[in-house]
């Protein structure tokens, strides 16, 4: 059986968006709207809630182009343009962090993904149920320590006295003294890297086993007819399974590739690594809001914002290229 | 069942009423607080009267809540109807104040800060005083020009230390010093370094001896970052003027200065040894005190009450052998200025925030409080109970009393520690000739000494831990220049910024390098330097030396 047949029969299973059709939509908006007023009633809190909550404070975003100072009052306020964006742009540090940020973020979004599919697979994988359930509780504990115990268990296991990644390297000799894993920029991202997987890793499984259940079992019965091994129906059920959910996270998390996270790196981050470690939130922290200067923070948020709409209108776009299923 | 879902629907009631009660209070309140913004308070009827109010009140540093019934807050309710809701930090100052401002939640009563004042979030203190505090007038008598803001010379929080009356004795020494063990001391036996080479050489010759010691000790984190960064100015004869050495009124910064470069190299060569702790800049400050409370450090440059922490661990598991003694180390031909005589902390105590109920009541609250009574109730205690009096009339307490002062689970139920570190109090001697408090009283302070400790001043011929300093000079009148104030925003206020970040980065980075390379490391640090608006944080600084020199000078 080819590929492209099974992939196809994968998504017929799946239920079609309902699409209405442009032409009696608008005549049947009334009726539409009748019929369907207990789901909006329901959606109306939501909406509420969004509206305070995200549509409103972006009034805010004025303060970005102003020098904005506390206890004044809205007509008092120095307007100044674009000059708070220019400082940011023109700012080496601004730029060094945006670099992090991106790094950081993509690091976690190719380790994140990657980890949490191949744990989805080797646990489906596991017919004793005892054991998989246990694996995988193990596996999502830690997503419920907050970041501060987290960072602690990082720079205790990677401390040089009596920290276990040094013993364990040490043991195996692939180094002769203990390394300070924290005080090496170069080592940080990785760091990172390697603490988000740890930590995810277990939860980021959680949605992609749930997508392998929805999975039709008689095509694995069909591969296994056709002859099918374990990898093989691994590679050409299952994954093609989990592709639609895959998109939508990765559409959604693209959306959140400036957000590479704060708690860890300022947490784990010291003078020496500071070239490594600083993101755009703590950028924002420092020169924003620890020294008053809420315009720029201000800014820097905004632009936060700006890329985060495009990246994720951009990979809806590819994503309706590619024939895939879509967030928009 | 029935009976179940009425007793809910009315509790739940109860519960919406309660929660309509509770919004109505707070916003009246905060149209109390309105009115009183900005004049000066209307006269409150009810100020005389002893009718319970409570205070909430901000604290910008760590503290213990006193226990409810702690016997110093019922004496103040008993005697003038106020309490308190006391809020302390926790997590990052800057952090918690930028949320404050930003959402202009302000309680009662907040200690002292720039960026509050900044922000317009107090009322202007100077009418109060002179309308309802004769005492306060009294105490702030000498310093009231100084106390006011330098910006708009309003009086917006009432300094809490460096107000002195009588005479100033001061046996415990909180300042700046190159720190060694005494049980270091005492098996070296006894030696006083005047010079970085001494006092290395200490170190070195007892780690030998003692491998598993951490030879020197360093911070190099948040805001705790003077350990590391303002040992030069000490070694060069300067007091602590913060990232600044002033010369004949004009201050420049010394990080990009030779006194700076000596000291770091020193620090590499000793790095090179291994006597720096490795992880001496990766740390934060909880691991740092453990270092300390773990008695394994023979030494370290920083300021007393910094470490305060770990020594107060260390005395409370019985290893007063492993706190520390300070010395003041010098460059050649530097005179000594590590020791200086307290100014006044500008800008640090409490000031009343513009949504306080009843400012009229506050003030005359901390009237009260700064009448030699209530002080020596606050500071001593209570006659009979938690000190004695003798025949000559001075204050001593018997051991047993000084076992309980040392106890955090007595000091929470009998003192206000962390409030009154916040409090105008009056420092030096009662009109009675008592000082402020136990630990300023001379004898009672040998007295209250553990013999251990006893038997290492007497070695040393030394009667108290300050004397290990020189006596103070006169303060420059301007002094300290770290606490002129940077606009928040300024050009000055990002290059002080902007060069603390480049310190923080390069000066471990100048340490830990290899003896070869400290010279690019430092060449690369110095030139990121001067790329800074140096020049605009140096001008600030200068013109509020000129400033003050101009409105304090006259007394």
């Amino acid at each position: 059986m080819s590929d492209a047949v099974l992939d196809k029969q994968v998504k017929k299973q799946k239920p079609r968006k309902s699409r209405v059709d442009p032409e009696i939509g608008v005549s049947l908006s009334w009726k539409t709207l009748k019929i369907q007023k207990q789901l909006i009633f329901m959606s109306v809190p939501i909406a509420i809630y969004l509206i305070i909550f995200n549509y409103i404070p972006i009034w805010g975003w004025l303060m970005a182009f102003q020098n904005y100072r506390p206890a004044r009052s809205f007509g008092q306020q120095e307007w100044v343009g674009l000059q708070q964006f220019k400082f940011l742009f023109a700012d080496e540090t601004f730029l060094m962090v945006l670099r992090n940020t991106v790094a950081m973020s993509f690091i976690n979004l190719i380790l994140g993904t990657t980890t949490a599919i191949g744990l989805a697979l080797l646990l489906n994988e596991i017919k004793v149920k005892f054991f998989k359930r246990i694996v995988q509780s193990i596996s999502y504990l830690p997503h419920f320590l907050s970041w501060v115990i987290a960072a602690g268990i990082v720079a205790t296991s990677l401390s040089i006295d009596d920290g276990i990644v040094n013993i364990v390297l040490m043991k195996l000799h692939f180094i002769k003294e203990p390394i300070m894993w924290l005080s090496e920029g170069k080592y940080f991202w990785g760091i990172v890297g390697a603490s988000n997987v740890w930590k995810e890793v277990g939860w980021g499984t959680i949605i992609y086993l749930a997508a392998i259940t929805s999975i039709d079992p008689s095509l694995y019965e069909a591969a296994s007819i056709d002859g099918a091994k374990r990898f093989q129906k691994m590679r050409y059920v299952t994954l093609p399974g989990i592709k639609a959910t895959f998109v939508i996270l990765l559409i959604m998390n693209i959306g959140h590739i400036l957000d590479a996270g704060f708690e860890l790196q300022y947490l784990l981050g010291n003078g020496l690594t500071v070239d490594w470690s600083q993101t755009i939130d703590i950028f924002v922290l420092k020169y924003g809001i620890s020294m008053g200067n809420y315009s720029l923070a201000t800014a820097a948020g905004i632009f936060k914002t700006i890329v985060s709409v495009v990246l994720v209108f951009i990979a809806n776009y590819i994503a309706k290229r590619l024939g895939e299923e879509r967030l928009i | 069942m029935h009976k179940t879902v009425k007793r809910s629907a009315r509790a739940l009631a109860v519960g919406v009423f309660t929660l309509a009660l509770a919004l109505s209070g707070c916003s009246s309140n905060n149209s109390n607080g309105n009115s009183a913004n900005g004049t000066t308070a209307s006269p409150a009827a009810n100020g005389d009267d002893k009718a319970p109010v409570t205070f909430s009140v901000f604290m910008s540093g760590p503290g213990q809540q006193p226990t409810a019934d702690n016997k110093i807050l019922k004496l103040m309710k008993e005697e003038t109807g106020v309490s308190f809701n006391m809020e302390f930090l926790v997590g990052d100052l800057q952090q918690k104040l930028g949320v404050m401002i930003a959402s202009e939640d302000y309680p009662d009563i907040m200690s002292g800060d720039d960026k509050l004042i900044n922000a317009k979030a107090y009322i202007p203190l100077e009418d109060l005083i002179e309308q309802y505090a004769p005492n306060l007038k009294k105490h702030y008598a000498a310093v009231w020009n100084q106390i006011k803001d330098e910006n708009d010379g309003h009086i917006y929080v009432l300094p809490s230390y460096g107000v002195y009356q009588g005479t100033i004795t001061e046996p415990t020494y909180q300042g700046p010093g190159f720190w060694l063990q005494k049980a270091v001391l005492e098996e070296m036996g006894y030696p006083t370094p005047k010079t970085l080479d001494e006092y290395f050489d200490i170190i070195a010759k007892y780690k030998e001896k003692h491998p598993d010691m951490i030879g020197f000790e360093s911070l190099n984190f948040d805001w705790r970052v003077f350990p590391l960064q303002n040992a030069p100015e000490h070694l060069a004869g300067h007091p602590n003027d913060g990232a600044v050495i002033v010369d004949n009124n004009i201050a420049q910064i010394f990080a990009d200065k030779d006194i700076s470069k000596t000291y770091y190299k020193k620090l590499n060569e000793i790095n090179a040894q291994g006597l720096m702790d490795k992880e001496a800049f990766v740390q934060n400050y909880d691991q740092y005190l453990a270092k300390v409370a773990s008695g394994k450090v023979i030494g370290m440059f920083d300021q007393h009450w910094n470490f305060q922490d770990g020594e107060t661990s260390l005395i409370s598991q019985g290893k007063i052998e492993n706190t520390y003694i300070g010395f003041p180390l010098l460059y050649d031909g530097a005179e000594e200025w590590y020791r200086d005589r307290g100014a006044v902390g500008t800008n640090r105590g409490f000031g009343i925030s513009i949504n306080a109920k009843d400012p009229v009541r506050i003030i005359k609250f901390w009237d009260q409080m700064i009448t030699e009574d209530w002080q020596k109730t606050i500071q001593w205690g209570i006659k009979g109970e938690d000190y004695e009096v003798n025949a000559d009339g001075s204050f001593y307490r018997t051991p047993e009393q000084r076992a309980n002062a040392d106890q955090t689970s007595w000091q929470v139920a009998n003192k206000i520690t962390t409030m009154h570190g916040y409090m105008p109090k009056i420092q030096g001697t009662y009109s009675d000739g008592n000082a402020g408090d136990p630990g300023t009283q001379p004898q009672e302070f040998f007295d209250s000494l553990k013999p251990y400790d006893q038997k290492i001043l007497k070695a040393y011929n030394k009667k108290s831990w300050s004397e290990f300093f020189k006596e103070p000079k006169e303060n420059n009148i301007y002094f300290p220049a770290y606490s002129i104030v940077l606009k928040d925003g300024s050009a000055a206020q990002l290059a002080q910024s902007k060069l603390n970040d480049l310190q923080v980065k390069f000066l471990p980075k100048s340490i830990m390098a290899s003896p070869a390379e400290f010279e690019d490391v430092w060449t690369d640090y110095v030139n990121q330097i001067h790329k800074l608006d140096i020049k605009a944080y140096e001008d600030r600084i200068n013109e509020g030396i000129q400033q003050r020199i101009e409105q304090w000078s006259v007394k």
